[in-house]
């Protein structure tokens, strides 16, 4: 379970300005379901994703995960709930473009050191469940935009997080590949992950898997 | 399992230092270059700092020479008589030396004169003498330099010296004379008193100066202070005074290195600078979207520390060894001429090979540890802010 206790957002732009990206929002999610956050640019969905996935704090409220107030962890804890509980698509992949396929999708691993065969066979796995084990060896720069889409799910879903979440993700893809986008996502949903996705991409406003849409505007939910 | 080494962090590194191969081989090339030359300095600082420690040990404690408004002339041989009766003088041996310009070749030859059955002054010509050959006094023996350079003009059994009335001197060589240092014996050519008088013109009551050996080292000024007395027109050096001369020489000779050694490290804390100055944005990025993915700030330091430590302990290992191979292989071409070409005329020699821990640690340190640092500060600086901006 997901809860925003009052939660407030504030940017600093320049030296005396400030932006609220986040107004008073109260909220809940629930395990194993997939919400969808709605909104025009700059409503506060980023905002919402990057606080829930501790990448950065609230000014003020609570963010509360599992029952645990992620909002007031330390930055090496606040890793390591990353690290073992959140799966994260961004917008433009953020894959390394210059490292192999392989390479990229085992990023996740590296901090818990692993053994060797325990790390090919769990890369194995998720790169044939995404059907990119044919690139495994591929530079990342040499695949296509929705291949390399398929390469930050993977890389997202390597670590079996329970929670994954999903920022523009088919901002950058035309419509056949963003519907392959939305198929992976139901399936996901079927292995009881809650699945989170932040867009504007009307495609995804009207699935049957989803289970909740929250609207934004200026930061506030409507 | 945890191990030691994370093998896919440094795997990791690789890639990264990979990714800008250009500019890493470039910053490789420069850090192995200064390290190298860096560590040239010192092993050759090293090596002629025994050469000179050795030499100035088998310096004789008291030279007296003789002089005459101030310019140097040979000394009477009967002065001997009168400095073994002073108090505390264990030996006193009236030596005929000097230099001999081998126009061929253009150096400088050191013209040593011994008698057989006289005392002498340096145990490397008593083993000449007492050695299994003997000493011959028709015939002349030669350092290993100077014997190169004889064989080079086609002086191989012989030597030609020419003398002050334009006659030759016919003298047979003997066989190659070592001692303890090369500085010592490269130049040196051994021949009897009579010979070397015969070659300087020399009358037989004279000699070039008068080296003194004194039991208690504590007496060494106090006797130099007597033959000063006893000889008003006499110079008289102690050996202290010689280390002083060399050391001077060799000061002098490090002050260039000293240049060099600013140089090297200006260039070294130019690349430090532009490396701490700041991350471009796509390492910014790079280390955010690590950190969102679930990577600690420990994660990130220990990546940029194993991609400084590959890049500088290479660069220092390479440059070590390569500095090995230059200065005790191939002998330092043109750094050496720094030290030793203060005289032009001056015969080869080669360099003592000595293994200084202390000066490989303080070229670690002045390397390894401040290029990690560098790379390590703006990583950490960029890890500790929020990852925040990849998500926008």
């Amino acid at each position: 379970m997901i809860k925003f206790k009052n939660v407030n957002k504030t940017f600093k732009s320049g030296r005396s300005h400030t932006v609220d990206a986040l107004k008073d929002i109260d909220l809940s999610i629930k395990e194993g379901s997939v919400v969808v956050l709605k909104g025009a640019s700059g409503s506060g969905k980023s905002s919402i994703l990057s606080l829930i996935s501790a990448i950065s704090k609230p000014t003020s409220g609570e963010v509360i995960v599992d029952d645990k107030q992620i909002s007031k962890l330390s930055d090496k804890f606040s890793s390591e709930y990353r690290l073992n509980n959140i799966g994260i698509v961004f917008q433009k992949y953020n894959l390394v473009e210059d490292i192999t396929v392989e390479q990229n999708v085992i990023l996740p691993l590296i901090p818990k050191n692993l053994d060797s065969h325990v790390v090919e066979e769990k890369v194995e796995s998720v790169l044939d469940m995404f059907g990119i084990k044919e690139y495994k060896n591929s530079p990342v720069k040499n695949l296509s935009g929705g291949e390399q889409q398929r390469v930050a799910i993977a890389r997202a879903y390597i670590n079996t997080p329970k929670i994954i979440i999903a920022d523009e993700p088919t901002a950058n893809l035309d419509e056949k590949l963003s519907l392959d986008f939305i198929k992976i996502i139901k399936d996901l949903k079927g292995e009881n992950k809650t699945i989170i996705i932040a867009t504007h991409d009307p495609l995804f406003f009207d699935l049957d898997f989803v289970d909740e849409y929250i609207e934004l505007k200026d930061g506030c939910v409507v | 399992m945890n191990r030691y080494i994370n093998l896919y962090l440094l795997e990791y590194s690789i890639n990264a230092l990979l990714r800008q191969k250009y500019k890493n081989i470039f910053i490789t090339t420069i850090l192995t270059f200064l390290i190298f030359l860096l560590s040239s300095m010192f092993f050759i600082t090293s090596s002629i700092k025994k050469e000179l420690q050795l030499s100035v040990d088998s310096l004789p404690e008291i030279t007296v020479q003789k002089l005459i408004s101030g310019k140097h002339y040979d000394i009477e041989v009967k002065r001997v008589d009168k400095i073994l009766q002073i108090t505390g003088v264990n030996d006193a041996v009236a030596r005929v030396w000097g230099y001999y310009f081998f126009a061929n070749a253009g150096v400088n030859f050191t013209l040593v004169g011994i008698e057989q059955f006289e005392g002498q002054y340096k145990d490397s010509f008593q083993s000449l003498v007492d050695g299994s050959e003997g000493f011959d006094d028709t015939k002349a023996y030669i350092g290993q330099g100077v014997r190169e350079i004889m064989s080079r003009n086609y002086y191989k059994e012989y030597f030609n010296f020419i003398l002050p009335d334009g006659s030759f001197k016919k003298i047979d060589i003997g066989g190659v004379f070592k001692a303890d240092t090369n500085l010592e014996s490269n130049d040196v050519i051994i021949l009897s008193k009579d010979n070397m008088r015969s070659i300087y013109g020399m009358n037989e009551d004279h000699a070039t100066d008068i080296v003194v050996k004194v039991s208690n080292h504590d007496e060494i000024e106090t006797v130099a202070a007597k033959i000063k007395l006893l000889y008003p027109d006499a110079r008289v050096i102690t050996k202290n005074d010689l280390k002083v001369s060399y050391e001077n020489i060799f000061d002098y000779k490090s002050g260039m290195f000293l240049a060099l050694f600013i140089v090297s490290l200006f260039t070294f804390f130019i690349i430090v600078y532009d490396k701490a100055s700041g991350l471009s944005s796509s390492e910014r990025k790079e280390i955010g979207v690590l950190k969102a993915i679930g990577w600690s700030l420990d994660d990130v330091l220990k990546e940029k520390f194993y991609e400084g430590a590959l890049i500088s302990v290479f660069s220092y290992l390479v440059g070590i060894f390569m500095a090995l191979a230059f200065v005790y292989i191939f002998q330092a071409p043109l750094l050496r001429d720094i030290f030793s070409g203060y005289s032009e005329l001056k015969t080869a020699f080669e360099l003592p090979f000595v293994f200084d821990i202390q000066m490989m640690v303080l070229v670690f340190f002045l390397s390894v540890p401040i290029y990690i640092a560098a790379i390590i500060i703006p990583s950490w600086r960029a890890a500790t802010m929020d990852a925040d901006e990849v998500m926008r």
